[in-house]
């Protein structure tokens, strides 16, 4: 498995740099945690980046990792390109501690990727950055026609439609048909 | 072979032509199965989007134009202005901004139904549906939002063949509005026809003579009805208003003598425990007109309510019955409400 240590940017240090809020207030070391997507590259970011994530954080929290147990099993996810995480991870730094302007020049510009950003945002339940790409999407469609739009967002004809959900209905009663003789085969 | 970045350098306006339609498909190049994106998801990225597209994208298949029934997005007052072979739809938007406990107007869309295609007023853009005729466009619009009657119906300059197409077209309506650009004849063909789907009816012109008697008008079962004609006063007579059967009367500009008022309202007075349907009759009378309050109340007996020395004046009227009549008089308007 390779690993990078992202995170630690200049956008988001990975050592908390700033004057802590009150100066009577002991330092507190910030903690990190590790996490991979489908192509195993780990990246390392702060709980404080972390906590845009509903899912993540809930993690963190049941988990109670010290930092060591942290770095020996980074939170997998699967389901996620690697770039697409990439993309999530940087955001999650540099919004790390503070709420989303309602005009965010810092989000993700790759619109090809929008679709699956927004499946991987939805899935980590980041709240804020699911509420930008959301609206992202809305916008591809801003003063279009219903061609347009049709081609934007491959939207299916209504022919088509019928077509996939005869070969569905298809595929159901084949599978069907396999799970009884399996069963039967089973019960001889 | 020296290079250039404009490769038509004869032909630079081409060239940005070109550059535009190249970043222009560039965007087409970007498509998202929007269809598979979470639920939860899709709702909020229909939230997002403006009334204009979510039409535009209900337009699209069976399938979404459920996804935008589903949506709830409303509309307020829809209303629909029939010409000669078109119909103009109009939908509004509203938002209720923080701090204020009203509505404000956000945007309003219009839209020119035809068969088979629709304009949009202002974004010089068309429609095209080949299956859709102009019944099947306002179905669709009212289907989308909700809406099983439309706030106005407007009949400007109109064939009277187009009438009964018309009335299929919108099964009941608010405001049966007919405008001072049709005719004599249409406007009388089209009140008969359409006041049965309205709750109200305006009409912008006084189409009534020897021939045309305004007594078959006002004895009509309906809530109101509303005369604006300002170049042509409309003549009204004592028995015009005692056979009155509607809630709320409006006529602008009438022409009674204030003799014919005084007779009515001492008729009312007498009418003990008799029926009278209307509840509120307005008349304005021609501008150089100022009514007389002591010829109106000749003979009746009432009590002066008026509010302020600065108001307008206003008279309860009580009958033996007890029922009560307020009258508001100011200049050439006058109000009968019966309370």
């Amino acid at each position: 498995m390779s690993s990078t240590e992202q995170g630690t940017s200049s956008a988001a240090p990975a050592e908390p740099t700033t004057a802590p809020e009150s100066a009577a207030a002991p330092e507190v070391p910030e903690s990190f945690y590790y996490v991979h997507g489908k192509d195993k590259v780990v990246h390392k970011v702060s709980a404080g980046a972390l906590q845009h994530s509903a899912l993540i954080h809930g993690m963190i929290s049941n988990l109670g990792y010290t930092e060591e147990q942290a770095k020996a099993n980074p939170f997998p996810f699967e389901n996620i390109d690697g770039d697409i995480l990439q993309m999530v991870v940087d955001w999650c730094n540099q919004h790390k501690g503070k709420p989303t302007p309602p005009e965010d020049t810092n989000l993700p510009k790759q619109k090809e990727k929008l679709f699956d950003l927004v499946l991987a945002v939805n899935y980590l339940e980041i709240k804020e950055l699911l509420t930008y790409c959301c609206k992202q999407v809305a916008m591809m469609v801003k003063g279009k026609s219903p061609e347009e739009i049709r081609e934007i967002w491959m939207i299916p004809t209504d022919a088509e439609d019928e077509a996939a959900e005869k070969e569905a209905k298809k595929r159901a009663g084949k599978e069907a048909a396999g799970e009884t003789a399996a069963a039967a085969g089973d019960a001889k | 072979m020296p290079t250039s970045a404009n490769p038509f350098p004869l032909r630079s306006s081409f060239y940005h032509s070109f550059c535009i339609l190249v970043c222009h498909s560039a965007v087409q190049l970007m498509p998202i199965r929007v269809l598979s994106l979470p639920v939860a998801n899709l709702q909020y990225v229909l939230e997002c989007v403006d009334t204009c597209e979510l039409i535009a994208f209900s337009l699209c298949s069976k399938r979404t134009k459920n996804l935008v029934t589903a949506s709830k997005r409303t509309i307020h007052s829809p209303t629909a202005y029939v010409f000669e072979n078109h119909v103009h739809f109009v939908i509004r938007e509203y938002t209720f901004p923080q701090d204020f406990n009203f509505e404000l107007l956000r945007q309003s869309f219009k839209f020119h139904f035809y068969d088979k295609r629709a304009e949009l007023d202002g974004r010089c853009e068309v429609w095209k549906k080949q299956e859709f005729t102009q019944k099947d466009w306002i179905a669709h619009f009212l289907k989308i939002f909700h809406q099983s009657t439309i706030h106005t119906l407007g009949i400007m300059n109109t064939s009277l063949s187009y009438l009964d197409t018309i009335k299929q077209f919108f099964p009941r309506c608010h405001r049966l509005f007919i405008s001072a650009d049709c005719s004599k004849e249409l406007t009388k063909i089209a009140f008969f026809k359409l006041f049965p789907i309205a709750e109200k009816v305006e009409f912008m012109k006084n189409i009534f003579d020897d021939e045309n008697d305004i007594s078959k008008f006002l004895t009509q079962n309906f809530k109101s009805l509303s005369f604006k004609d300002h170049k042509n006063p409309l003549k009204l007579t004592l028995d015009n208003l005692l056979v009155l059967n509607i809630t709320d009367l409006t006529i602008d500009v009438a022409n009674i003598r204030e003799k014919e008022l005084n007779r009515f309202l001492k008729l009312w007075m007498k009418g003990n425990h008799t029926f009278y349907r209307p509840k509120v009759i307005k008349l304005s009378l021609e501008d150089e007109i100022e009514i007389n309050c002591e010829e109106v109340f000749k003979g009746i007996k009432y009590e002066d309510v008026q509010y302020d020395e600065d108001d307008f004046p206003t008279f309860r009227l009580m009958r033996g019955d007890g029922k009560e009549i307020q009258v508001f008089i100011a200049d050439n308007y006058i109000d009968f409400e019966v309370v």
